[in-house]
């Protein structure tokens, strides 16, 4: 059974997000994790790079497969979460805490709004 | 007994298409490996063994010598083999595994579903199929974008020509309206698959590509066709 913390907000594509303030942290879900298998490499997108939302702006790529990270949100990005370089397995065993990806700073915080619920993503991966 | 890790020369690279390549693994003297048809093998490079990668073979277990894989532009690793890797680099490998195998019964008819480069492990199970001269059917069914997307195409067509029990059908998903293709065109649905069934208690059903096409394909085998879960096999991105 996957994890699906409630205070996080969710992407179709399997993308959280944590708001504190104006800023968000982005990661993957446990389902996407769990999907992927053994995450062996991430790449994240360059602190101060400008994403617009629904743009693959990150690389998550596992023992069986390459997958691009969709940003949930628009801004730009803050911090990239360095540790994912030597240890990208912290995808896997953390997805929602030292798995993180990147920080951005949020322009247009309407656009959570788009975003699901916990009790919505749970829906959509039949968790 | 543990699986040995072995570091094996690239023998032969061949681009299948622009974005694809399979490529060789010679064993080195000695080695001797049991393995089945459907298997995949996972390799790595010496110079970062902590980043591997698992690929389904596209050769079969009647070949000996060699494994032979068949790899997409996808990732570091598909980007690193594809663009770069040329005959004589060595890579680790670490022997096959997998249940992802075909039931080469006479009386069997295995369905495979496949898309993009989840097509290679069946391009094993009918050179099996074929060189052994088993009565087996097998039957692809292969999604792909376009026309240019399509993995061993030659190959499969010479395949249907040796063996009269295997056939390669294509579905193409994303053509212009004006492309002169004469196959078919969207996506694999309930009906396409339906019409090539011809007992189907007897039937097998195979599906390897990514996940959202295995996704779809086993609630269309299982829960819109109602077929029993004990004949569906799933590899998610061969």
């Amino acid at each position: 059974m996957s994890n699906v913390p409630s205070d996080l907000k969710y992407a179709k594509s399997h993308e959280w997000v944590r708001v504190e303030g104006d800023v968000a942290t982005v990661g993957i879900s446990d389902h996407a994790q769990h999907e992927l298998t053994d995450v062996v490499f991430v790449e994240t997108p360059q602190a101060g790079r400008e994403v617009k939302a629904g743009e693959a702006c990150a690389v998550v790529e596992s023992v069986k497969t390459a997958s691009d990270v969709y940003s949930p949100v628009s801004g730009a990005v803050q911090e990239i979460n360095g540790a994912l370089s030597d240890n990208p397995a912290l995808v896997n065993s953390d997805p929602y805490g030292a798995g993180w990806f990147y920080k951005i700073k949020l322009s247009n915080p309407a656009e959570l709004e788009q975003l699901m619920t916990a009790s919505e993503y749970s829906k959509q991966i039949g968790a | 007994m543990a699986k040995q890790i072995v570091e094996m020369e690239i023998s032969a690279a061949k681009m299948e298409l622009p974005d694809t390549k399979t490529v060789t693994f010679k064993w080195p003297e000695g080695y001797e490996q049991e393995f089945k048809t459907g298997q995949f093998i996972t390799v790595y490079w010496p110079d970062t063994t902590n980043y591997k990668r698992a690929y389904s073979l596209s050769s079969c277990a009647l070949d000996r010598g060699f494994y032979e894989v068949t790899v997409k532009r996808d990732g570091k690793m598909g980007t690193r083999i594809v663009d770069w890797a040329k005959v004589g680099d060595k890579m680790f490998v670490i022997p096959p595994v997998g249940r992802f195998l075909p039931v080469y019964e006479e009386n069997k008819h295995l369905i495979c579903i496949a898309g993009g480069s989840g097509v290679t492990p069946f391009r094993g199970f009918v050179r099996e199929a074929t060189r052994r001269g088993l009565k087996t059917r097998i039957t692809i069914l292969y999604s792909v974008k376009t026309t240019s997307d399509i993995i061993f195409n030659e190959e499969f067509r010479e395949l249907e020509q040796q063996n009269p029990f295997f056939k390669f059908h294509v579905t193409c998903t994303r053509l212009g309206a004006a492309d002169p293709w004469p196959g078919r065109r969207g996506r694999i649905n309930a009906e396409w698959v339906k019409e090539h069934i011809c007992d189907l208690p007897n039937t097998v059903f195979y599906a390897c590509g990514p996940n959202e096409l295995v996704d779809a394909t086993e609630a269309l085998v299982l829960e819109e066709m109602k077929v029993p879960k004990e004949q569906m096999k799933t590899e998610k991105w061969g």
